[in-house]
């Protein structure tokens, strides 16, 4: 190769193609990542959540609901009006109804108010003693058990607690469950948690960790 | 070592030979007539620029007999994008991305208070459904005209990423009054992508920006929907046009050129 | 398309585009009256329907009925025909949707027949035509589909103005119960797992439909508690029940 040293292998002119393409491909490399790394940044950082007052346990009858709006957002930039805000269905626990295992987490039944098929706004009707969704017609009992209609799940839940200081029922992050009531990491609506379905559509990196000490699986 | 000749000059740069009469080209600017002083400003960009053949290569093409009002329906697809970027443009000189009551307030303010608001806002509104009801038209029109066959595959394929791009500009732009409405059609919508299996909820995370319905959300989707789909759009309608002027318009399909009849009248049954 | 084809096709096509004539102005004309009638369209509709703007975005609401704007209308009807295999709803929501599309994007690399005119493309002309056809008529019923919550039927034309309110009335009840969760009433509700109430006082006396109501087969809900609280909507809801015959 005319003007090559001996043993040499690229060419000038490979040299600068080279130089060329990998200059540019950094240089551009440069703003696209980083801006594309901020944007789906939110993607895998854990949503903040603090313990939220709701009230004297004596506001919960344990065979009917009471609402509650609970700020569900609670990250750096803070909250966004009532956006940020969702539903409660809250009652006191029933041991009688309530058949999944107790612990320090659950003696007040917190249900979420988006339906498990689409995420519409569920409504309690204590007439039928079931909630009903206005999009689809899904339907669930007292538990938040999916008694007809679409929805793939019961409805989500939130855990709560007594603050001994305070004297008030607090209420934590959300989490779902499968028909079992088996407690697993947030999913979205429409994702069904028996069988398959938990692997089909796995944990968010997004989503809240649940308080200490609870077995929730992801 | 043989070298290489010089490489020619470009006929700008040729030393020109001199012209007759001796005045060196001085005083060309003296003799300059006033009123031609417009022509003379377009003929210094068209000189600089050379866009006298592009638009001759562009408006004075010829189009296939049989061209018909079929064939009006991308250009009116295009027209209803114009009305899209023009009013778009101007509601945002209105609008607030703030999801703590600013948006709705804005949106409050541009429907009731702002003078012409409720029309601009309503042209915006149905420029919508009309640009996606005539995308769809158009789409029809080059399907049963068989015009994406070749060579005009690509324009075909630039055409369905347009079309995707503009119901995401649906999608997008649907939440940023943020009524109920809105707030609940993009909830349910994000709902239904993260059905989408393995990816899907991580793709609505990156909607939502988070978990769930947030701060972000809203100036998320208003990015989304005022620069950086639009952005895409411009350019794929670009290259759509370029390829639709270059390739040709298709003529209607029944047609047939009359000299093949004139050359094989026995085989043309 | 083979070689010969595509050559073909261009020596055909260059001949009928010199027969052709200039895009501007003979084309140009065309697309600037389509514009025209585009913006007017639009004008009109802006000047007939405004830009409505609903209440504020509230995610505590108990009451509101989301709906799709009308280019959603189908996949809204698809998620209600989909409702009795919940587990499937995302092969109809996401995978058709994606199915089409990529079906959409590479049309051109799996029809590479030279025919164009469409009368003689037979499975193309179909697919076309099924394709329009199911979207028409999804968006169709997407667009007549009333809510779940509530019952829209005309009473009876002999019906006393007595009856008639509360028939009316019976209507709001039910709605409030959510019998439509589980019933179906003329072509409000779901079919199932409830039977089918639309002529249900023909087939059961009104003694019988109060029965079953406080003492209901699971999984339906007894509804003694609503004749404790209200015991007129109780009675209400019996009557209504019994007018429809």
């Amino acid at each position: 190769m005319p003007g090559a040293f001996e043993g040499e292998t690229v060419t000038r002119r490979r040299f600068m193609v080279g130089v060329a393409n990998g200059a540019g491909a950094l240089a551009a490399a440069a703003f696209t990542l980083p801006a594309l790394a901020f944007a789906v940044g939110p993607v895998f950082s854990h949503e903040q959540w603090t313990w939220q007052p709701i009230g004297p346990s004596s506001d919960f009858p344990n065979d009917n609901f009471v609402t509650r709006v609970i700020q569900i957002q609670q990250g750096p930039l803070g909250a966004a009006g009532n956006v940020n805000n969702t539903l409660a269905y809250v009652r006191t626990r029933n041991p009688a109804i309530d058949t999944e295992p107790e612990d320090q987490y659950n003696h007040w039944i917190a249900l979420s108010s988006r339906c498990m098929h689409l995420g519409c706004p569920v409504r309690w009707t204590p007439a039928a003693a079931r909630f009903i969704c206005p999009c689809h017609g899904g339907v669930y009992d007292i538990r938040g058990m999916v008694a007809g209609g679409p929805p793939v799940r019961p409805l989500d839940r939130f855990y709560t607690r007594f603050n001994h200081a305070t004297g008030l029922v607090e209420v934590g992050p959300r989490y779902s469950v499968n028909s079992e009531l088996r407690r697993f990491s947030p999913r979205y609506p429409g994702e069904p948690l028996d069988g398959i379905g938990q692997y089909l559509y796995p944990r968010q990196f997004a989503q809240p960790k649940p308080p200490p000490g609870v077995s929730q699986k992801k | 070592m043989p070298r290489l000749p010089a490489p020619p000059l470009p006929k700008g740069l040729r030393p020109r030979p001199k012209p007759p009469g001796d005045d060196n080209g001085a005083g060309v600017a003296d003799t300059l007539d006033p009123l031609e002083a417009g022509v003379t400003a377009v003929d210094w960009i068209d000189e600089r620029t050379s866009l006298t053949p592009v638009g001759r290569w562009l408006l004075f093409r010829k189009v296939p007999r049989g061209v018909n009002w079929y064939y009006t329906l991308g250009s009116a697809t295009l027209f209803a994008f114009l009305n899209q970027a023009v009013t778009g443009v101007f509601l945002a000189m209105y609008y607030r991305p703030d999801a703590s009551g600013g948006a709705y307030e804005s949106v409050r303010y541009i429907t009731t208070d702002a003078f012409l608001g409720q029309f601009v806002r309503g042209m915006h509104k149905w420029g919508a459904s009309v640009m996606i009801i005539l995308i769809f038209l158009h789409m029809g029109r080059v399907f049963f005209f068989g015009a994406y066959k070749y060579p005009r595959e690509l324009t075909w394929i630039i055409g369905v990423v347009l079309l995707i791009l503009t119901l995401a500009m649906g999608f997008t732009g649907y939440l940023l009054p943020l009524d109920q409405r809105a707030y609940w059609a993009t909830v349910v919508g994000v709902n239904i992508n993260a059905g989408g299996p393995f990816i899907g909820p991580y793709l609505s995370n990156f909607l939502f920006g988070g978990a769930d319905f947030g701060a972000t959300t809203l100036s998320r989707f208003y990015a989304i929907h005022m620069l950086i789909i639009p952005g895409a759009i411009v350019a794929l309608i670009g290259a759509h046009l370029y390829l639709v002027t270059k390739l040709g318009i298709t003529a209607p399909p029944w047609l047939k050129a009359e000299p093949e009849k004139q050359f094989q009248p026995e085989t043309d049954v | 398309m083979n070689q010969a084809e595509k050559e073909a096709y261009l020596r055909e096509y260059s001949i009928l585009k010199n027969e052709g004539k200039p895009f501007f102005p003979y084309a140009v004309a065309k697309d600037a009256v389509m514009a025209l009638i585009v913006m007017l369209v639009i004008i009109f509709l802006a000047l007939l329907f405004g830009a409505e703007l609903g209440p504020k975005a509230n995610p505590t609401t108990t009451t509101y009925v989301p709906r799709p704007d009308w280019y959603f209308f189908f996949l809204f009807e698809v998620l209600r025909v989909m409702r009795k295999v919940p587990d499937f709803t995302p092969m109809a929501t996401i995978g058709v949707p994606t199915i089409c599309m990529i079906l959409l994007f590479l049309l051109p690399f799996y029809d590479r027949s030279p025919e164009r005119r469409i009368e003689r493309r037979p499975i193309a002309l179909a697919t076309a035509l099924f394709a329009i056809g199911a979207m028409a008529y999804l968006t169709f019923s997407g667009a007549n589909t009333g809510s779940p919550n509530t019952v829209d039927l005309k009473p009876p034309s002999n019906f006393t103005a007595q009856q008639k309110a509360t028939f009316t009335k019976g209507e709001l009840v039910v709605g409030q119960s959510g019998c439509l969760a589980c019933h179906q009433i003329g072509d409000n509700g779901n079919n199932g797992p409830g039977p089918v109430l639309t002529t249900i006082a023909s087939k059961v006396p009104p003694q019988q439909i109060a029965s079953t109501l406080l003492n209901p087969t699971p999984p339906m809900p007894s509804f003694k508690g609503l004749r404790q609280q209200y015991p007129q909507k109780f009675q209400t809801l019996v009557a209504f029940l019994s007018m429809l015959h």
